[in-house]
């Protein structure tokens, strides 16, 4: 029943966005939006520096020693691997960790210290004021924050390379480029506002609704929050995956027989 | 001035409360406990009565009232009450000005007018006042702010839920100047003071 709830519960939240989004240039609205921005991509992004460039280096020194690999399947691992699924996912654990945490404890500390309550008699609409600025820049944030990830990912990968194989680094740029097609950047970003949509509406839906009014409700809203958003994550990344690359591209995906 | 802003009753076993604030009147309340007064002052906020309460706000029955009609009575009642507290990461001003802003009106620059003269009138000094967060403001001063915020959206009945809670005798004479403060901008607005009663 509980799960069900959570399910009509993020259904719900999910529609009023979307039906309050015109309301996001009011200027407190607004200005709230500019915040979370701020706070999820701009104040994340020096933090992500060298964890970005490890995680390419890492993934392409590990790789190419196992598959003993040429140019091609280095920049291939770069961009399959890299680009399309670790960058998104290592900016939404980077968002799930610093903001989602903040934000579903900020929103459970509003509703047991009464806040809400008070929005709501000066007649302001928790989702407009609330919600609507969070999810929308966390979604924007995350998609900014993957961006730079992968840039940063893909270079020290590329960086990296020329000390395990026999090839410069423009040689490997040059292949990276002529590999690169416009379908990777917008799966990634597609991917990525979903991962923050999911993070976003999952943490406000779980701060709004503590399971009592008391201090000690806003550790378990924080440790509901993370664990769901991390499982919804992996599942859109799931989804899509088989998704794009499974049906839209190359047709249901069939066993041989 | 005829009519009454506020009838409201509630029964319970405990105790039956029965309230009636003529329009334009300033009125004393004493409850009989925290239940009591939080029941009246979220009914008359709210505009809702729960099961055994009746409530007519400015002659209209809070029963039988369509939401649209609900929330427009909302607006011609204010309160400085623990209920309706300050926003903690949003410093004074952000606070005082956040209805403003959200509902577009009245204009920014005249929120900021009526800031600066009540805080003035208050001994305050503006700037350094409206730039702090709740958290560094003083029990008065959280009032204080509470008040302008109520003052910029011009209630026609406002409520001081238990004004003197928490100040000194000194802070208790300032919060007592916020009814003619009130008075001064809304000259037939009603004044309804509650607290509980003190058992001695």
């Amino acid at each position: 029943m509980q799960a069900l709830r959570e399910i009509e519960g993020g259904i719900q939240l999910s529609l009023n966005v979307a039906a309050c989004l015109p309301k996001i240039t009011r200027a407190p609205i607004f200005e709230s939006f500019l915040r979370q921005v701020y706070f999820t991509g701009v104040t994340a992004a020096t933090g992500v520096i060298l964890r970005a460039c490890a995680l390419g280096v890492i993934i392409i020194a590990v790789m190419m020693n196992m598959l003993d690999a040429d140019v091609d399947l280095a920049v291939k691992i770069l961009l399959l691997l890299v680009f399309r699924e670790v960058g998104p996912l290592a900016a939404a654990v980077v968002v799930i960790l610093r903001t989602g945490t903040a934000v579903s404890a900020e929103m459970a500390m509003m509703r047991v210290s009464g806040q809400t309550r008070a929005l709501r008699y000066l007649g302001i609409d928790l989702y407009d004021y609330l919600v609507l600025p969070r999810v929308a820049g966390i979604m924007l944030a995350t998609a900014a924050l993957s961006f730079y990830v992968q840039f940063l990912a893909v270079l020290g990968g590329l960086a990296l390379s020329p000390f395990i194989i026999e090839a410069s680094f423009q040689e490997l740029t040059g292949r990276l480029f002529e590999l690169f097609t416009p379908v990777d950047f917008y799966y990634s970003v597609v991917k990525s506002l979903l991962f923050g949509f999911a993070v976003a509406a999952c943490c406000c839906w779980h701060g709004l609704n503590p399971p009592d009014l008391t201090q000690n409700a806003v550790p378990k809203v924080v440790t509901k929050a993370v664990t769901q958003s991390m499982m919804l994550v992996l599942l859109i990344n799931a989804v899509f995956a088989y998704v794009v690359f499974g049906i839209l591209f190359f047709g249901l995906v069939k066993a041989n027989a | 001035m005829s009519g009454l802003a506020i009838r409201y009753a509630r029964r319970t076993p405990r105790h039956e409360v029965q309230v009636s604030v003529p329009k334009g009147a300033v009125t004393h309340l004493h409850l009989p406990d925290d239940d009591a007064k939080a029941h009246l002052v979220t009914a008359v906020l709210k505009a809702r009565t729960e099961a055994g309460e009746e409530l007519e706000l400015f002659g209209e029955s809070a029963a039988s009232l369509a939401a649209g009609q609900r929330e427009k009575l909302r607006l011609r009642v204010g309160a400085v009450s623990p209920i309706v507290g300050l926003m903690t990461n949003l410093n004074a001003w952000e606070n005082v000005s956040l209805p403003a802003a959200y509902h577009g009106t009245p204009p920014l620059p005249e929120v900021a007018q009526l800031a600066h003269d009540v805080l003035t009138a208050f001994g305050a000094e503006p700037r350094y006042f409206l730039a702090r967060v709740p958290d560094e403001l003083g029990m008065l001063e959280r009032k204080m702010a509470s008040f302008i915020r109520q003052l910029v959206a011009a209630p026609e009945l406002m409520v001081f839920d238990a004004l003197e809670d928490g100040l000194s005798f000194a802070e208790c004479r300032h919060a007592a100047r916020f009814e003619a403060e009130y008075r001064a901008r809304q000259p037939e607005g009603t004044v309804l003071y509650v607290d509980i009663k003190e058992v001695s």
